[in-house]
C-alpha cells in the first residue's frame, strides 16, 4: 500500500506540477495540432481541417 | 549485644544476636528460645526441603549500600502446596530485614509500625484496598496461611512447631510489597518490594556449601508404572503427570506419590516437554503443559499454556490459542489501577476484553503448585494491543483467596518456532487475538504522516500558483453574426460557414494556460464555436470548442434549466509568439440562435480544481488505511464482551 501510495503521491504531483509549472491542461475539449501553411493560408479549408468530424452540442 | 550458648541438646555453640529470639544448632537442628538464663529447648525441626535456593545462612551482602548477614531461615508451606523460604537478614546497623524467596522471585521487607487498626483477615478479600494509614493503600494480593515447616539459623521471632500463620501479602505502586503477619497480636506490618537476586550483592558463602546450580534434572521412575519420569525443576515441582501412563503424581515430599489417574484430553502439543529455548535473551525450559477452556454461551474455547522455567527458576507462560501466541509474566498486583472500567498499567490503559471461568481440562509435565484437572479460576481480560493483562482469582483451600496478574504480550509463532527451533512452521492463527497487534495501524499512521507532508508539498504549490498566476486578459471581442450572414452570398444546401480572424495576440510566456469563455443569448438552443489559437509563423495551433447553451421549460416537477449561456474551456500554454484566434460559429438550422457572441481569452489561471484532484488521490490511500485499521479493530472488537468504550456488548446504556 505504501509502494502505491508513493506512486500516487508522484502522479499527483507531476498533474498538478505540470499545470502549475508548464501550464499543461489535461480536462476538456482541445488539442494540440500542427498546421499546415496551406491551410494556415486558406481560411476556408482551416475549419474543415480542424473540426471536420461534426459538432456536438444540443439538447 | 550478642551472646553465646550452648545447644541444649548437644551442646554445640549457639549465638544469639540482639533481636534473635530462637536458634536452630546446626549440628542436631534442635531449635531453643532465648531465656535469661540458658537457652529453652523447642524442640526438633525437620530437615529443609532443598528448594533450590542460590542463597546460604551465612552469607553476606549489602543492599541500598547496607551490609547484611544472612544468619537463619524458615521454611513455611503454602495451602497450594509448595515451600517458601524466609530469611532473615541482621543489618550492619542492627536492624533486621525479612527476604522472602518464592518461584525465584524476592522481596525484601522490614518491620514498620501501622498507626491505623489492622484489620483482621477475614475481613480482607484479595484484589480489595486496604488503608494502612501512614502507610498508605495497599492492594491486597493473597489471604492465607502457611505452616511452619523447617529453619535454620537465627531467627527473630518465636517459632511454634507445626503452627500454622494467617497473613496478607500486598502490593503496592513501584513494585512495593508488604506483608501482614498475624502470628502475633497485634499483627505485624512489613513493607518493602520485590528486588532483583543481583541487587544482594552476595559475596561467596562462608559457612555452607555453594549454591548448587538451578536446574538439577533428575530421572525418578513412575510409582505406578515404571518409567522414567524426568523431572526437571525437581525443587519446586509439586505435580508431576507421567507420560506413559498419566498419572499424576506428588513430588511435594522428594520422592513421587501416585495421586490418581487421569482422563487426559486430545492435545496438540506444539512444544515438546525439555524444549530448550531462548525468548527475548532468556533460557527458558518447557516443563508443563495446561489445556484449559472456558465456556461462553455454551461454547467452548480451549487454549494451551505451556510453563516456561528461566535459569533462575522463575516461571513464565507461553500461551498458545487458535494459532496466537503470547509470553506471560506475573505484575505485581499494586502496580495495578482501576480506572472507572478500565485498567491502567504503568501508564497505559487497557479495556476490559472477556471475562469467565478457566477450567483445567488437561496437565501434562510438571508444576511448582499442586494443579489438579477441573481446578478453576476467574479470570478477566484487559487488553492494549500487543498486550493483556489477566487477572486470575483462585479460592484456596481453607478459605484463603489469592488474585494474580500476569501480563501477557502477543508473539508472531514463527517468534516461538525460532526460540525452540521447532520443525516446520507455526499453524496459521485463526481469527483475531484480543491483544493481537492491529498490523495496519502502523501503515495507516504512516500513510497520514506522508499525507500530511504531502498536503503541505500541495499547499506550497497552489501558493506558488496563486503567486505567479496573475490572470491576464489578452483578448475580449463580441462577434456579430446577423451581420456577417447578411454579408454573406446567398448558401445552397448547407449551412453558411461563418468564419471570425482574431486580432494578432502577443503571447509573452510559454507556461501559462488559457481560459476561453463564450457567452452567448441563447434561449432553448445553442451554438457553438470551433476555433483555434494558431501561431501564423509555425503552424502550432491549440485547438478547442466549446458550445454556449441553454434549455429552459416545465413539467410536472416545476420549471427547469439547463446548459450555460456562459462556457469555459481551458487551453494549454503555448510557445511564446504571436497569434491568432480563428473562430467558426455552428449552430442547428439555417438561422444562428443569436445575432452575436462574445468571446474572452484570459491567460495564466489559478486550476484549483487541478489542486482537489490532487488532494483527493493524496487522501484516499491514507483514509482506506485508517478504514482498513479500523475494521480490524472492529473485528477484533466483534469477540469481545464489551464494547470498546468498556461497556459490556449490548448495554447502550
Amino acid at each position: 500500500m505504501r509502494a502505491l501510495y508513493a506512486l500516487a503521491m508522484l502522479g499527483s504531483f507531476a498533474f498538478l506540477g505540470t499545470n502549475a509549472f508548464l501550464g499543461r491542461e489535461f480536462f476538456g475539449d482541445h488539442k494540440r495540432l500542427e498546421l499546415p501553411p496551406s491551410v494556415r493560408q486558406t481560411p476556408g479549408g482551416y475549419r474543415t481541417f480542424l473540426h471536420n468530424h461534426g459538432f456536438r452540442g444540443g439538447k | 549485644m550478642t551472646t553465646q550458648a550452648k545447644c541444649p541438646t548437644c551442646g554445640a555453640p549457639l549465638t544469639f544476636r540482639p533481636g534473635t529470639m530462637v536458634v536452630v544448632c546446626g549440628y542436631c537442628q534442635s531449635i531453643s528460645a532465648r531465656t535469661d538464663r540458658d537457652p529453652r529447648l523447642i524442640g526438633k525441626v525437620a530437615a529443609l526441603v532443598d528448594t533450590g535456593s542460590p542463597l546460604r545462612t551465612g552469607q553476606e551482602g549489602s543492599y541500598a549500600g547496607r551490609a547484611f548477614t544472612l544468619v537463619g531461615r524458615t521454611q513455611m508451606r503454602h495451602p497450594l502446596g509448595g515451600f517458601w523460604n524466609e530469611w532473615y537478614l541482621a543489618l550492619s546497623d542492627g536492624r533486621w530485614g525479612w527476604l522472602a524467596e518464592a518461584q525465584g522471585r524476592f522481596y525484601l521487607t522490614f518491620a514498620h509500625a501501622v498507626n491505623v487498626p489492622i484489620p483482621t483477615p477475614e475481613s480482607l478479600r484479595a484484589g480489595s484496598t486496604v488503608n494502612l494509614g501512614d502507610q498508605g493503600l495497599w492492594s491486597v494480593a493473597e489471604v492465607s496461611e502457611g505452616a511452619f515447616a523447617s529453619a535454620e539459623g537465627e531467627i527473630p521471632w518465636m517459632v511454634d512447631l507445626g503452627a500454622s500463620y494467617r497473613f496478607a501479602d500486598l502490593s503496592g505502586p513501584n513494585g512495593a510489597f508488604a506483608t501482614l503477619d498475624y502470628s502475633e497480636d497485634p499483627p505485624l506490618f512489613f513493607t518493602g518490594r520485590e528486588i532483583p537476586f543481583e541487587d544482594l550483592k552476595l559475596k561467596a558463602s562462608t559457612s555452607g556449601p555453594p549454591p548448587v546450580p538451578k536446574v538439577r534434572a533428575q530421572n525418578l521412575p513412575c510409582p505406578q508404572c515404571g518409567a522414567p519420569l524426568p523431572l526437571r525443576a525437581p525443587d519446586e515441582t509439586q505435580h508431576v503427570v507421567c507420560a506413559a501412563c498419566n498419572s499424576l503424581l506428588d513430588a511435594s515430599e522428594g520422592r513421587l506419590a501416585f495421586l490418581k489417574s487421569l482422563q487426559q484430553p486430545n492435545a496438540r502439543m506444539f512444544i515438546p516437554l525439555g524444549a530448550q529455548g531462548q525468548l527475548g535473551g532468556v533460557p527458558l525450559t518447557c516443563i508443563g503443559y495446561l489445556l484449559r477452556s472456558c465456556t461462553i454461551e455454551g461454547e467452548r474455547y480451549p487454549w494451551g499454556e505451556y510453563l516456561m522455567m528461566d535459569n533462575r527458576h522463575g516461571f513464565r507462560w507461553l500461551v498458545e490459542s487458535d494459532g496466537h501466541w503470547s509470553v506471560a509474566e506475573a505484575v505485581p498486583l499494586g502496580e495495578i489501577r482501576r480506572v472507572g472500567r478500565n485498567i491502567a498499567y504503568k501508564g497505559k490503559a487497557y479495556k476490559p476484553f472477556q471475562h469467565s471461568d478457566a477450567v483445567v481440562d488437561g496437565v501434562y509435565g510438571e508444576f511448582y503448585w499442586k494443579v489438579e484437572q477441573g481446578e478453576r479460576v476467574r479470570v478477566a481480560e484487559f487488553v492494549n494491543a500487543p498486550v493483556s493483562l489477566a487477572e486470575e482469582v483462585q479460592r484456596q483451600p481453607g478459605g484463603g483467596e489469592e488474585v494474580n496478574w500476569s501480563k501477557s504480550t502477543y508473539l508472531e509463532g514463527t517468534e516461538v518456532w525460532k526460540a525452540f527451533q521447532l520443525k516446520g512452521t507455526p499453524p496459521p492463527a485463526d481469527g483475531i487475538a484480543p491483544h493481537q497487534p492491529n498490523p495496519h495501524w502502523k501503515t495507516a499512521r504512516q500513510l497520514g504522516l506522508w499525507m500530511v507532508a504531502a498536503f503541505a508539498l500541495l499547499v506550497v504549490v497552489l501558493g506558488y500558483e496563486v503567486v505567479t498566476h496573475r490572470e491576464k486578459l489578452l483578448f475580449q471581442q463580441e462577434f456579430n453574426l446577423a451581420e456577417r450572414i447578411a454579408a454573406a452570398p446567398p448558401a445552397t444546401g448547407a449551412p453558411p460557414e461563418i468564419l471570425f480572424v482574431s486580432k494578432p495576440i502577443h503571447v509573452e510566456d510559454g507556461t501559462k494556460n488559457f481560459a476561453l469563455t463564450l457567452s452567448a443569448p441563447v434561449n432553448n438552443n445553442w451554438i457553438g464555436v470551433e476555433g483555434a489559437l494558431v501561431n501564423e509563423a509555425t503552424g502550432a495551433s491549440e485547438v478547442f470548442q466549446v458550445t454556449s447553451s441553454y434549455y429552459a421549460g416545465s413539467d410536472e416537477d416545476g420549471p427547469w434549466t439547463e446548459g450555460n449561456r456562459k462556457e469555459t474551456v481551458y487551453l494549454s500554454s503555448v510557445p511564446p509568439g504571436d497569434y491568432v484566434m480563428r473562430l467558426a460559429a455552428v449552430w442547428d438550422g439555417p438561422v444562428p440562435p443569436a445575432p452575436t457572441f462574445n468571446v474572452e481569452l484570459r491567460m495564466g489561471i489559478v486550476r484549483w480544481t487541478y489542486g482537489f484532484l490532487a488532494a483527493l488521490v493524496l487522501a484516499v490511500f491514507p483514509v482506506l488505511g485508517w478504514l482498513r485499521a479500523l475494521s480490524f479493530e472492529g473485528r477484533r472488537w466483534q469477540e469481545s464482551m464489551y464494547t470498546t468504550t468498556g461497556l459490556p456488548s449490548g448495554d447502550d446504556d
